[in-house]
């Protein structure tokens, strides 16, 4: 049992008893919303350390997402896309896949939720819909493969499947792809992720690398502006890289365990970390779950120029 | 005075006499002679006259006596004729009644009386001639034979005769009748026997005799007219008993066809008009037009009808009979009937050459056949499908020690663990099996005195086949294991030489080997080069996380290598012995310092550490994979490293740089055995199916919740 260092952050109280699966920060408040494999979503006040709201379902939860500050989406592994109203405790079916749910988004631009599932296929849904499954779902899309991650920036989407898949969609013309392409990764993606700046998104593999990618292909458009952006690996390291000059600008001290999420706070300002088991080695003992929040200090994340090295801190 | 007639002749003749003799003569003067001559003249004139009239009167007498005599012959005639006697009998006495002018007067209306009587009688006696002569020619036939009349019998007027005639005539009025009656009869029933079957009653009946078709005329009541009408009715009653016999064929072949098919009794009502007479006799059938020929002909299409739907379902039966027969030899694993031979008979059949319940016969008795050689076949086939399942559990077993990711905790990975068990126990005992299944089969060979086929092969050379396999598979095990060790031979003496391990012998922690295969489109076959990197793409989380990147980078890109899984690691965790051949990730291949631009102190340090153990994770970094420019990352990557603060280059860091040379020997992956021999293995498989790490949860965390375990 390792303890971390201070600067590790605040851990949460009331983590999730399994896997943590995702979390997030809200864009209007200081709420984080955590997925987990104990069937549970939890909403959190990181300010006050509580646990607002509990929601249990049918089975592990795969992914979570806010809407509002009084709602958001969960998906899971019973195949249902829920909505979860948080201060009422309420929660409606607002669809299913025919296979567990893995990734959830909700956009903003198109005002839908858009869901994608080991049943190789990404769902649109209304959440405004009238009751019923059948009403809610605006389109269902087939992809290659069993969808492993989304990201939306703006009107775009990507997903990234297995067999190394990137679909890359107008959210306005869902009927076929914009760009199909391949991983440019040789192993399984993990994660994909775009830029806040909509130019282009970031996808990692299980073996631990990160490759940026720009939407349009032009080459005016490449090497240009990746940003700074972190990434978690199983080593239970977490990285702060400045993609432009293609350095890491920081590491945090190890956690206990895999980081399974990452989640920036709206102003960039906290950074929650989910110590938790991947099952990247199959099932064995673990560090049990915790979730970090800690304060993002501009040191640490802006991008430095080449050369100098970083004093020791 | 009255003067007397005769006296007044006299006196007349006489006086005439006188005249004559006084006056005249006297005054004549005729001489003697002469007046003598003239009175005897007169004289005899006188005579003459008187003897006229003598005569005369003679005859009138004579006829008189004539008269009456004719009268009573003709009185006798006519009693005698009829018989009677006649009301006086004058002839009989000789008494006569009077003069004969009285015995006439007497007679003639005696006479008159008979012969009115004769005639009133004879009348009768014409009027019952006639009435005969009528009546036998009605009996005889009208226009047909027209006979004389019979002339009467004037002698026999007598009442007995009228009598007789009178009975003749009744006789033949009975008998007219009588004939009548037959006729009516006849034609009643031949009425009768048309409305039956449907014929014209006129036509037929005007072809007996014109005459009968006309109710109110007169008609033949002749023997021949009769006697064809007979012969008629007859005839129509031939017909009509064939026909219902004909019919009453017709009929059971509906039972037993309507029997034979099970036919709905919706369809049976129809029809059931008729077999209800299935027993009937011939006259209690009488519903007009139940024989005609339209209603014959119209059960007979149905009997047609039937007839075909009978052939159609032989038809069905036999094909039916012939898939069970396939279907017993193919689960015996018999070889079937040849298929051309069932269907030449099943156009046979159709055609109506054959008759389908042969053939049906003939399949019964193969089929049952069959089945006796099946029944005597089922011992030896269990063995042969527990042997057959027993090959298949070992190729999968094969396969499966190959996959070097079978230990992982993936969707089924405990079934799988558990499937391998009982195939190695299964496997163990094939030997053993193949021999008891030889033996008997040996045993049921010689006593059928035939082969044991299965699907056509000999099952025991199937069964040698099988053995030739094994040896050679094992002999195969054999030289591998022979070339691995061999390999480590030589691995171990560059070791020696170069002082460089290429692989850690143990891991840190009970880790277990590397498993996860490459993801997607990497193959897990090709070569790898460069001191047999192992990669893979997990990221290592504790001890044994090598940064090799460099190394990695430009043996990847310059040869575009992946690593090749071991397929012959034993996966016991304790053991942990690696092949010499696949290292561990990111082991560095050699540990020399990196080159000039490090200012790094530390690198230093790390070169001689074989101890891959002791070296702390790295974390592991993207670099930006769109250029493959290898100099750029390395550079890059020199960089990153640099920049790393201390905190996280606590320990030692091997700094990989490309090897000056590649001294080991290139490695070839040991190729999984080529076991396309036996039939049974499956084809290789380059792919493997990737899963996330969250499927494998999922999988997992199912199989734990499941309180069914395989």
């Amino acid at each position: 049992m390792s303890q971390p260092p201070p600067s590790a952050g605040r851990e949460l109280a009331n983590p999730p008893s399994d896997g943590i699966s995702n979390l997030r920060f809200s864009n209007t408040s200081d709420h984080l919303l955590v997925s987990s494999w104990d069937k549970r979503v939890r909403l959190y006040d990181v300010s006050t350390n509580s646990l607002k709201g509990e929601f249990l379902h049918g089975g592990a939860v795969l992914d979570c997402c806010f809407h509002d500050d009084s709602s958001g989406f969960s998906v899971g592994s019973d195949n249902k896309v829920r909505r979860i109203v948080f201060n009422v405790g309420k929660e409606d079916v607002l669809g299913m896949h025919e296979k567990p749910v893995r990734c959830v988004e909700y956009s903003y631009a198109a005002g839908q939720v858009i869901t994608g599932s080991w049943d190789k296929t990404v769902k649109c849904w209304d959440p405004r819909g009238a009751s019923g499954p059948e009403r809610t779902q605006v389109g269902t899309y087939l992809q290659p493969e069993r969808v492993y991650s989304l990201s939306l920036v703006g009107n775009r989407l990507v997903v990234a499947t297995a067999g190394r898949h990137v679909n890359i969609y107008d959210l306005r013309n869902m009927s076929q792809p914009e760009q199909r392409r391949e991983s440019s990764l040789k192993y399984q993606t993990r994660c994909v992720r775009s830029y806040p700046n909509g130019t282009g998104y970031a996808l990692s593999s299980v073996e631990g690398r990160v490759a940026m990618e720009f939407f349009d292909l032009s080459e005016a458009a490449q090497a240009k502006n990746y940003g700074t952006f972190a990434t978690g690996g199983c080593d239970g390291f977490v990285n702060i890289w400045d993609g432009n000059n293609k350095k890491r600008l920081y590491q945090y001290s190890k956690y206990p365990s895999s980081i399974a999420a990452l989640s920036f706070s709206r102003d960039g300002q906290l950074l929650a970390v989910a110590s938790s088991y991947t099952f990247e080695e199959g099932e064995k003992s673990h560090e049990p779950e915790a979730i970090f929040v800690r304060n993002v200090n501009e040191i640490e994340v802006k991008p430095k120029p080449k050369a100098y090295p970083n004093p020791a801190a | 005075m009255a003067k007397d007639p005769i006296l007044q002749v006299e006196t007349t003749c006489g006086s005439l006499l006188y005249e004559l003799q006084v006056i005249i003569w006297d005054e004549v003067g005729e001489t003697e002679t002469d007046r003598d001559k003239m009175l005897l003249e007169l004289e005899r004139e006188c005579l003459e006259v008187y003897r006229r009239k003598v005569d005369q009167a003679n005859r009138c007498r004579a006829q008189l006596r004539q008269a009456i005599a004719d009268a009573e012959a003709e009185l006798a005639a006519i009693c005698s004729a009829m018989g009677e006697r006649p009301v006086h009998n004058t002839r009989q006495s000789d008494q006569s009644l009077g003069s004969l002018k009285q015995e006439l007067g007497t007679i003639l209306p005696e006479l008159e009386e008979m012969q009115k009587r004769k005639t009133e009688r004879r009348n009768q006696f014409l009027f019952v001639l006639e009435e005969i002569e009528n009546i036998t020619n009605d009996i005889k036939g009208q226009g047909e034979l027209v006979l004389p009349k019979p002339p009467i019998d004037e002698t026999d007027l007598s009442l007995r005769k009228l009598e007789e005639l009178h009975c003749h005539l009744q006789a033949l009025e009975k008998e007219k009748s009588d004939r009548v009656e037959t006729i009516r009869k006849h034609l009643c029933t031949l009425y009768s026997h048309c409305s039956v079957l449907g014929m014209d009653f006129n036509e037929v009946v005007s072809q007996v005799n014109p005459t009968l078709t006309d109710p109110e005329g007169p008609r033949s009541l002749s023997d021949h007219t009769i006697d064809t009408l007979d012969a008629a009715v007859q005839k129509l009653r031939e017909v009509k008993i064939q026909r219902m016999q004909k019919l009453q064929d017709l009929a059971t072949t509906m039972l037993e066809l309507w029997n034979l098919m099970d036919t709905p009794i919706e369809e049976q009502q129809e029809y059931q008009h008729i077999t209800c007479n299935i027993a009937a006799s011939e006259h209690e059938i009488t519903q007009a037009n139940s024989l005609s020929q339209d209603f014959i002909k119209y059960v007979e299409a149905e009997v047609v009808r039937l007839g075909e739907v009978k052939a159609s379902k032989m038809k069905e039966l036999v094909m039916k009979k012939r898939s069970e027969l396939e279907e017993i030899c193919r689960k015996t694993h018999m070889l079937p009937v040849s298929d051309s031979a069932m269907d030449q008979t099943i156009v046979a059949i159709e055609s109506g050459i054959v008759d389908a319940t042969l053939v049906l016969e003939h399949l019964e008795q193969h089929i049952s056949k069959v089945k006796e050689e099946a029944l005597s076949r089922k011992e030896i086939l269990e063995k042969v499908e527990k042997w057959l399942s027993a090959c298949d559990e070992e190729s999968w077993l094969e396969e499966y020690n190959r996959d070097d990711n079978r230990y992982n905790a993936g969707r089924g990975a405990h079934l799988t663990l558990k499937r391998a068990e009982k195939a190695r126990n299964l496997v163990n005992k094939l030997p053993v099996m193949v021999e008891a299944l030889a033996s008997k089969t040996i045993v049921w060979e010689q006593e059928k005195g035939i082969e044991f086929l299965y699907d056509g092969i000999r099952l025991l050379s199937m069964l040698e086949e099988y053995n030739l396999l094994r040896q050679e598979r094992e002999e195969e095990h054999r030289r591998q294991r022979d070339h691995k060790k061999l390999q480590g031979q030589l691995i171990a003496e560059q070791e020696a030489l170069y002082g460089s391990k290429p692989s850690p012998s143990k891991p840190l922690g009970g880790k277990k080997a590397p498993r996860m295969s490459t993801g997607g489109a990497a193959t897990s076959r090709r070569l790898s080069l460069g001191a047999g990197m192992h990669q893979t793409p997990k990221p290592n989380k504790k001890a044994d996380q090598r940064q090799a990147e460099g190394a990695l980078s430009t043996g990847r890109r310059g040869l575009d290598v992946a690593g090749l899984p071991s397929r012959k690691q034993s996966m016991d965790p304790c053991e942990q012995l690696q092949s010499p051949l696949t290292r561990k990730p990111f082991s560095p291949i050699s540990t020399t310092v990196v080159a000039s631009k490090a200012n790094i102190a530390t690198p230093q340090q790390l070169v001689p550490s074989s101890k891959s153990n002791a070296v702390n994770e790295i974390s592991s970094f993207a670099t930006p994979v769109k250029n493959n420019n290898i100099i750029k990352n390395l550079e890059e990557e020199k960089i990153m490293m640099m920049m790393q603060t201390p905190k996280n280059v606590a320990a030692m860091i091997p700094i990989p740089s490309t090897p000056a040379t590649i001294s080991v020997p290139m490695q070839t992956a040991p190729t999984p055995l080529n076991n396309n021999n036996n039939a049974r293995f499956l084809p290789e498989k380059a792919e493997v199916i990737e899963y996330s790490f969250e499927e494998r949860r999922l999988a997992f965390m199912l199989q734990s919740e499941s309180p069914i375990h395989v």
